[in-house]
């Protein structure tokens, strides 16, 4: 097709930014013409077709299938294993247990502590003790209940509470607190004394499971000494350094390939066990081996949100100034060290101007399977207790909760040392406006009045957030090549989790060189063919990664320009892309089509390489949020119903309006989840399993658990400073302040606070009838 | 994962009987509880008689008998039948609050009332009484979702959205062996704990639930299903209530009141049932009925919600039809 | 506490194992008739002619009417539909997020229905027609459902995806002009971790219009 004269590949008249010279920074871009569209998803004929294969999709000619055999018990010592009869089955081509020597390989659960891949001394139900591969799924799973296991049962402990008593069974020799953390500032006391009124509360967030649609699962095959895997992943890299670490290979001989995955939420960041027993099972067979885990694996042993108790401790004056928070909380990462209380205090630290704050953390040791980063690790916990808290505080003194909130915004950081300024802090405009399109104080007068006869009552409540990243940052780096008829290849390492990275990526390199973005390639997320990049995470995909793709775009129009500055007999800085032509500005009529231009023609392609610049010194960039929502609660049955809800999020530039939207739109969901359906339950006082480990007992929200009628507000601060795309996160922000806000709305409804998630008709309409009979 | 097992696909009534005689051997209509079941080796299966394919248990009739439902009839078809609809609101509530839309599309009224409870350790990894182990780990554990109601040794609830209705409205079973046929009333087809507590029904072995009659509903009869759950689809009741009530002006002159989610058997209240009868239908006297529901409540360690939140969803369910 | 058990496999409670797929014998245990018939697509014939008894570990053959066309395949009895499309015949559009009937990731249609291919045997579905997210395709072309959801941006990971538009696809077929609360009734047997539900509705609302307006 001809580009020039339709517009296939140009948007036609568009103009582009200018281009700096090398050693230039770019301007912050002031009108832009893609970025900030609403652009449907670039790969979304891919995932709507069913075109994309997802690593759970993979078949390869000749695969096996494997299944892991994992302790049924919370603590378990592995004896005896006989795994004949599941050798002899039909269809089994090996098995593998700890005695394996090919599988003799260590697995850091953290830095410091390793245990071998199959661990002898099982500290969770779910930790892996054989594995088995066959012809068939089918097969290989009759193989793993073949396989027989002498289990010497420990005690065990599942509640965190109880972890720390004397006569607590031991998860490690040691005893099983891990870490105290405590951090002060000002003086506590001396702020309850300035205070009007001092509440105190104890709260408490119980344990969420990630549960992606997509398992946890990889293919992995080797051809020699070199392996391929294909895994759901949401960082090949990350994947790449660890099993070339525990297998002790050279990063060049690992490829790590994860073009789609199917979420993560956190639970996807780096290799798991899984990963180097399918290759472990892959080398014994010499056979492509696929290991996906079940349902009822991923939810008992693929990460979790840590349950956290908390209690907390304010004061305020009359006038709503804050003086003080005082907080402590108990959490777990489960049965090995991963960050069970991580972030839990944040908020408490940082989100309200507040002078005295104490705050201290204990992490300690359970029988359950290891927590992972999930969404905003710490935030939504912590956000439920002060959230809560603050509508307590507003309610005693009289004052209207989010007017409470705007008497306390900082415009630095406090908890860091030497208060850094915000970059941007948008709190304020997300509080204001957000109230004036939900209509805020209609709302709270309406639900003020006395609703005669029905037993349905409606409430409002609101909640503001930070998330303590965002802001992105080196390292980074994106190649985009310029073929010779002037159509655009994008190389970057980062995984598109569902969130639009490639789409917004597309964006950018459309915005500097006014190429469509429909008719970009992208080559993403593959160790072997795309650059580095870390996992996608944080909420930093985006900050981290446009800035570099913006810079390799601009690398390539300097070059560009370069080249048509020979042919055009001119200085390349009098030359500007127009179009799918380069032009001098002195002289519009000297121009040449890209496609004309000797020098490429030569070549055959211009690489443009970009990378990430430091973030500015001294400066703090995050992300900040407010949201609204409306329910409806039935005092007779303790039933809550979402109405509507609205997220005002300033995250900087909207890059994608309708990746934005959705982002919205999911963190929302998935806090209704937190705030209204879902648990971890264990059977702690007989066996220490899990017995809510499906989709079913395990209660996400479905279609009709959340509201039609939710609103996305962007708050664009300016970021300019930030980085060259004026970027921050927007992943983890959209569900830190749901739950509290849903729990402050239930308050407002029916006068009853649910200090525990989830708030479901089990715990409140208890509630509801104590509160009928105090009255 | 799926063991094996052997499949039989039944050309007649006769010819499944036949193949249920032998020993861990059931039916399958829809599957969509039996093959959960199997893969969570619940209990051994060494054959499955697939039924799906007898055109005789499918289809709804009317006759001056009443309304009779195929066993094969699927939820999504009570769901939207206009004659359900119409005289038996109640079951069409039911059904369509059951499970998932595409499960409703595959799941069977037999199903349905055969089904396996729900209980997360009879579900789980747990040898519990109902699978011939020697106790129930719900009595000590983690038991929120278990009865309050007519527990004794075992405290599952039943899990059918369909029985309650059924129940109310006085429906009779048709049941199918090697040895013939017999009809009970629906409520005679539910075992508790007590009696059996391996067994849900009173089904002998290869017998097969054909149909449900549905008698003619008498003139003035209200009618309703109403069910709380945790999740607002896809869930059990964590409770429920199917309600008849014959009305003569303001005055509940007869009344069947059925809970789910209370009991180990679809829980019909005859406490509740008296406290309303011959009454007038107000909120009084629909809080005292709520009340009475509850009065032999023996709640476990986690449930005591329960008796609130059946006080509560019995008083809606009566204010909620007294309007209607 | 301490204790020694002895136990099989992660169950606890061991059971016989199979003799596994012998791949044999197959004919013996086979109607026939029941290919044939199958084939053809006549459910009431279905009835006469199936009378298979498939002994555990041994397959049978079976012709399934996949998108419209037939495909003739050996299948155990434990075989699910959902197995038979993604790991033996490659139709990676049916997803799997659970294998127990409680995702609605693997939604299909089965004769215009939806249903969970992971809760459907694969014998079970002889006979009948199945749809995938393939079979909406034209050509290259989406469908009407599909072009929805990519306006409406109602996916993020998109691993739900195939079957929120199965069941959108399956629920227009039979409500062409639905309402808001029937569309979520819908899909509300299709969960979306990602949360895309309110984008969903809208794509399910504007897919409803273009089917009316004659995009298939
Ligand atoms: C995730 C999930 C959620 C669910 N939620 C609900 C819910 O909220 N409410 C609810 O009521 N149900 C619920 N169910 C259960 C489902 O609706 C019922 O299982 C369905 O109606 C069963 O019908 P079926 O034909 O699929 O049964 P099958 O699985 O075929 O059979 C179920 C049992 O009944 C026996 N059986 C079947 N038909 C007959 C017959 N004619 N005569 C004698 N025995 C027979 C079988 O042997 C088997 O033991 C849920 C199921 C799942 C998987
Ligand atoms: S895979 Fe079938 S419903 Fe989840
Ligand atoms: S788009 Fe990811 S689960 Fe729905």
């Amino acid at each position: 097709m001809n580009g020039n004269d339709d517009g296939f590949y140009y948007l036609r008249g568009i103009p582009v930014p200018e281009t700096p010279l090398p050693d230039q920074n770019p301007q912050p871009w002031q009108k832009t013409e893609v970025v900030g569209r609403p652009l449907p998803r670039v790969d979304a004929y891919e995932r709507v077709s069913g075109n994309a294969i997802y690593p759970s999709d993979i078949v390869l000619p000749n695969m096996l299938y494997a299944a892991v055999l994992r302790c049924p018990h919370p603590h378990a010592i592995v004896g005896k294993i006989d795994t004949s009869a599941a050798e002899r089955m039909p269809g089994v081509r090996a098995v593998i247990t700890g005695s394996s020597p090919e599988a003799d390989f260590s697995w850091p659960y953290s830095p410091e502590m390793k245990t071998k891949l199959f661990n002898p001394h099982c500290r969770f139900e779910g930790e892996e003790v054989a594995a088995v591969a066959a012809d068939t799924i089918y097969q290989a799973w009759d193989a793993v209940r073949a396989v027989s296991v002498n289990y010497n049962i420990l005690a065990f402990v599942s509640d965190e509470a109880k972890a720390l008593a004397t006569d607590a069974p031991s998860v490690h020799a040691g005893g099983n607190k891990l870490k105290i953390d405590r951090y002060s500032r000002g003086d506590v006391e001396q702020g309850f004394a300035d205070a009007d009124v001092v509440l105190e509360e104890t709260y408490r967030s119980e344990c969420e499971l990630h549960t992606p649609t997509e398992s946890h699962g990889c293919v992995a095959r080797w051809d020699g000494d070199h392996l391929s895997i294909w895994q759901s992943t949401q960082g090949v890299y990350s994947i790449q350094a660890t099993v070339a670490k525990i297998m002790d290979l050279p990063l060049s001989k690992v490829r790590v390939i994860g073009h789609y995955m199917g979420g993560g939420f956190g639970s996807k960041l780096g290799a798991d066990k899984f990963t180097i027993i399918a290759a472990v099972l892959a080398k014994i067979t010499a056979r492509p081996v696929k290991l996906f885990m079940t349902r009822e694996e991923t939810l008992i042993a693929a990460g979790n949100r840590p349950p956290v108790s908390m209690r907390l401790k304010a004061g305020v004056k009359r006038d709503g100034t804050l003086t003080t928070l005082d907080f402590s909380a108990v959490g777990t990462g489960g049965a090995y060290p991963a960050g069970g209380t991580s972030l839990v205090d944040w908020l408490i630290r940082d989100l309200y101007l507040c002078p005295n704050v104490r705050t201290e953390t204990t992490d300690v040791y359970v029988n359950a399977g290891p927590a992972r980063a999930f969404r905003a690790p710490g935030h939504p916990q912590c956000s439920w207790a002060l959230e809560q808290m603050l509508d307590a505080l507003a309610e005693r003194i009289g004052m209207d909760p989010l007017d409470l909130r705007l008497k306390n915004i900082p415009s630095y950081s406090q908890a860091r040392p030497g208060n850094p300024p915000y970059v941007s802090t948008g709190l304020r405009e997300c509080i204001t406006e957000g109230a004036k399109v939900f209509g805020w104080h209609e709302a709270r007068k309406k639900t003020a009045e006395p609703t005669a006869g029905s037993h349905i009552r409606r409430g409002v409540g609101m909640a503001s957030a930070l998330w303590i990243g965002g802001g992105g940052g080196p390292p980074s780096t994106i190649v985009v090549k310029l073929f010779s008829d002037g159509s655009v290849s994008l190389n970057m390492g980062a995984s598109d989790i569902g969130t639009g990275t490639k789409t917004v990526m597309a964006m950018v390199v459309s915005e500097e060189l006014g190429v469509k973005p429909d008719v970009i390639q992208i080559e993403n997320a593959d160790t072997g063919t795309t650059q580095y990049a870390t996992p996608s995470g944080g909420s930093k995909t985006v900050p981290t990664e446009s800035p570099a793709v913006r810079a390799a775009a601009i690398h390539v129009k300097q070059q560009l320009l370069a080249l048509a500055a020979v042919d055009l007999k001119t200085d390349e800085s009098s030359l500007t892309l127009i179009g799918d032509a380069v032009v001098s500005q002195a002289d519009p009529e000297r121009q040449i089509r890209i496609r004309d231009i000797s020098g490429l023609k030569k070549r055959g392609l211009i690489i443009g390489v970009g990378y990430r610049g430091p973030n500015p010194e001294g400066k703090v960039i995050n992300p900040f949020a407010a949201q609204f929502c409306e329910v409806e609660v039935n005092t007779l049955t303790g039933e809550v119903k979402v109405i509507r809800f609205l997220g005002a999020h300033d995250s900087g530039r909207v890059m994608d309006r309708l990746t934005f939207d959705n982002q919205v739109f999911g963190g929302i969901t998935m806090g209704i989840g937190l705030g209204l359906t879902e648990a971890r339950i264990l059977d702690r006082n007989q066996t220490g399993k899990m017995v809510n480990r499906n989709w079913h007992d395990y209660k996400i929200p479905t279609a009709m658990d959340v509201p039609a009628n939710i609103i996305s507000l962007p708050i664009e601060t300016d970021n300019r400073e930030a980085n060259t795309t004026g970027t921050k996160g927007l992943g983890e922000p959209v569900t830190i302040p749901t739950a509290g806000a849903i729990a402050n709305a239930v308050y407002n409804a029916v006068g009853v606070r649910i200090t525990g998630t989830p708030i479901n008709p089990l715990q409140l309409c208890s509630a509801l009838a104590l509160l009928r009979k105090e009255e | 994962m799926m063991p094996e097992f052997t499949y039989i696909r039944a050309k007649s009534l006769k010819d499944a009987f036949s193949h249920l005689s032998g020993e861990g051997a059931r039916i399958h209509a829809g599957g969509t509880d039996i093959l959960g079941c199997m893969r969570d080796k619940i209990f051994d299966v060494k054959s499955v008689v697939s039924i799906s394919g007898l055109n005789d248990l499918k289809g709804i009739r009317e006759t001056g008998e009443g309304l009779h439902i195929g066993a094969l009839v699927t939820l999504t078809e009570i769901a939207e039948n206009p004659a359900v609809n119409g005289r038996y609101p109640a079951l069409a509530q039911g059904a369509a609050s059951a499970s998932s839309p595409q499960l409703r599309n595959q799941g069977t009224i037999g199903g349905n009332l055969c089904q396996k409870p729900r209980c997360w350790y009879y579900r789980g990894e747990f040898h519990c009484l109902r699978k011939g182990g020697d106790r129930c780990f719900a009595v000590a554990g983690e038991n929120h979702y278990h009865c309050i109601l007519g527990g004794e040794g075992c405290y599952i609830v039943h899990p059918s959205d369909t029985a309650p209705a059924l129940i109310a409205y006085g429906a009779a079973v048709h049941i199918e062996g090697r040895k013939g046929k017999r009809s009970i009333p629906i409520e005679n087809l539910f075992v508790l704990p007590s009696q059996d507590v391996t067994r849900e029904t009173v089904l002998e072995p290869g017998e097969i639930v054909t149909e449900i009659l549905l008698p003619p509903p008498a003139k003035q009869m209200k009618s309703s299903y109403r069910k709380v759950r945790a999740r607002r689809s896809w869930d059990f009741a964590v409770a429920g209530v199917a309600l008849a009530l014959q009305l003569k002006g303001d005055i509940v002159s007869s009344a069947r009141i059925v809970l789910s989610g209370a009991a180990p058997i679809p829980w019909r209240s005859k406490e509740a049932e008296d406290s309303i009868t011959g009454k007038i239908l107000d909120t009084a006297n629909a809080r005292k009925t709520g009340a009475a529901a509850v009065s032999g409540a023996q709640p476990l360690e986690h449930n005591g919600y329960k008796i609130q939140l059946f006080r509560g969803i019995i008083e809606e369910a009566l204010i909620t039809i007294s309007a209607a | 506490m301490s204790e020694d058990r002895d136990e099989k496999g992660c169950g606890g409670r061991g059971e016989e194992c199979g003799r596994g797929m012998t791949r044999r014998n197959f004919l013996a245990s086979l109607g026939v008739g029941a290919i044939a018939i199958a084939a053809s697509g006549n459910p009431a014939a279905e009835k006469e002619a199936s009378a298979a008894v498939i002994k555990s570990g041994e397959a049978l053959e079976i012709n399934l009417q996949i998108n419209g066309h037939a495909h003739r395949l050996l299948v155990e009895p434990r075989w699910s539909l959902l197995h038979v499309l993604r790991e033996e015949l490659g139709f990676t559009g049916t997803k799997e997020g659970c294998e127990r009937g409680e995702c609605g990731a693997c939604t299909v249609l089965i004769d215009n229905i939806p249903r969970y291919a992971c809760m459907t045997l694969a014998v079970e579905a002889e006979g009948k027609e199945i749809t995938t997210l393939e079979g909406l395709m034209h050509g290259e072309k989406l469908g009407a459902v599909q072009q929805a959801f990519v306006e409406h941006d109602a996916l993020q990971c998109g691993y739900c995806t195939p079957g929120q538009i199965m069941a959108v696809e399956g629920l227009l077929r039979k409500k062409p002009d639905p309402s808001l609360d029937e569309i979520r009734t819908g899909v509300s047997g299709n969960l979306c971790r990602c949360g895309a539900y309110v984008n969903i509705f809208k794509a399910a609302k504007k897919a409803g219009q273009l089917k009316r307006g004659g995009v298939l």
